[in-house]
Parts: C-alpha cells; structure tokens; sequence
C-alpha cells in the first residue's frame, strides 16, 4: 500500500459511511469493489479501532450467531465535521497537483 | 505462561482475567489462524510499548475478535494481515492511543523546541 493511499484511507472509509452505516466485512468489500484490491482486511479494522477511539464514530454491537458480536459503525457529527475537513484538503491538494502538472508541461501519461 | 512484565503491567485481578482470555481465545483457534495470531499477539504486546494495563487488555482483546471472525467467515490468514504482516502490526498497535513509555519523550522533545524557538508550535511567516 502507497504511502499516498495510506494517508487518504481514513477519508475513504468516512465517506463510506457518510452514506450508511456499516459493518467491518462491508466496509472492506465496498472498497475492494471500488478497486481497492490488496487492501488487508486488519488494515481496515485497526483504522476502524483508531476511528472509534478518536470519536469519530458510534459503534454498537450486534450479537452474531457464532464468535463475536459484529460491530456496526456509524458516523457520528465529529466524523462527519473530519469528513468536511479531508474533502477540503482533498480539493487543495488536487487542485494544486493538477496545476503543477500543468506548469511542467508533462504528458498526460496513462496508468503511472 | 504470561510474562512476568505483562502480570506487572495487568494490575487489576479483573484485568489479568480478561488478558488471559484473550490469550485463551488465540489458543483456541484453528491453524493457520492460531500460528498466525499467536505470531502477531506476540509483536503486538512486545512492540507495542504500552505502560498501561486498560489499553493492553482491551488490545489483546479486539486482536482475538479480528482472528476469531477470520476463522469462522473462512477469510485467508493473508487477506487479514496483507503482504506486510510487520506494517500490519504496527499500525494495530498505533490504534491504541494508550500511554507508552516513548509520549515521555515525545513531550519532552516538542517542549525543548517551544523553549529553544520561544512559540508554542507556530512558526512566524518568514
């Protein structure tokens, strides 16, 4: 995993739940559907861990049929206000990189 | 077998009772998800650095919920730890914002650079 997509997993994974609620598993397929394919399932669940003890998302367990209770994670006003935060540097960043792209006059190069 | 810096560090007989289950629940597992959660647990409370007992516990904990679930939804042991199993550790362990020896230091080093630059983390526009 690149240090890039490292850095806006967090962000990636707010705005999953900025849609609905979601338990862990679903989190991780919906970003494997989105093309993130080599993602480690405990990649995800120690950023959830993180999210949580930060505050950025209610968790309430569901009891399953076997093992643990499944969590379901929902974003709550302090994600969604980091969630605003992500999008705005988001914005700054792409707009800048496409300027410098720009400026140096580079090719438009195809799946570097 | 519990380490003995790892009895020290569970204070409560509570909290040595939730570790050992945890322990326990790893035990428990199925190979390859036993070898392989052994082989993790063991680097996490290693690595870790954690001076408290709360936040260990509550690690080794949720450690043995990621496995469990592994091993019973049939999820490959490399589709849980990725192709770094040591990147993977470390950022579990980072997760928990628990005390570690190192926030000392962490502290003590941002405090020398407020007093040496005379701010309290803002850099004047040059």
């Amino acid at each position: 995993m690149t240090e890039l997509l490292k850095g806006t997993l967090e962000g990636i994974v707010l705005a999953i739940l900025s849609v609905r609620p979601a338990y862990g598993y679903e989190i991780t397929a919906r970003l494997r559907e989105e093309g993130f394919a080599d993602l480690a399932e405990g990649t995800v669940y120690a950023l959830l861990v993180r999210i949580e003890q930060r505050g950025l998302v209610d968790v309430e367990k569901v009891p399953s049929e076997k093992g643990p209770p499944r969590k379901v994670y929902t974003l709550n006003a302090q994600g969604r206000d980091d969630l605003t935060e992500f999008w705005r540097t988001w914005s700054f960043l792409a707009e800048r990189l496409e300027r410098l792209r720009h400026d140096a006059g580079h090719p438009q190069e195809e799946g570097t | 077998m519990v380490a003995r810096w790892i009895e020290t560090l569970t204070g409560s007989l509570e909290q040595k009772r939730q570790y050992r289950r945890a322990v326990a629940r790893i035990e428990a597992l199925d190979e390859p998800y036993r070898g392989a959660a052994k082989a993790v647990d063991r680097y996490l409370t290693y690595a870790g650095g954690f001076t408290d007992g709360d936040t260990l516990v509550r690690m080794v904990a949720d450690h043995a919920d990621l496995w469990e679930r592994a091993a019973l939804d049939g999820t490959p042991v490399r589709a849980v730890v990725g192709d770094d199993p040591v990147e993977f550790a470390e950022a579990f362990a980072r997760a928990y914002s628990g005390k570690e020896w190192i926030d000392e230091e962490r502290a003590r080093l941002s405090k020398a650079i407020d007093d040496a630059t005379g701010d309290a983390g803002r850099r004047t526009e040059g």
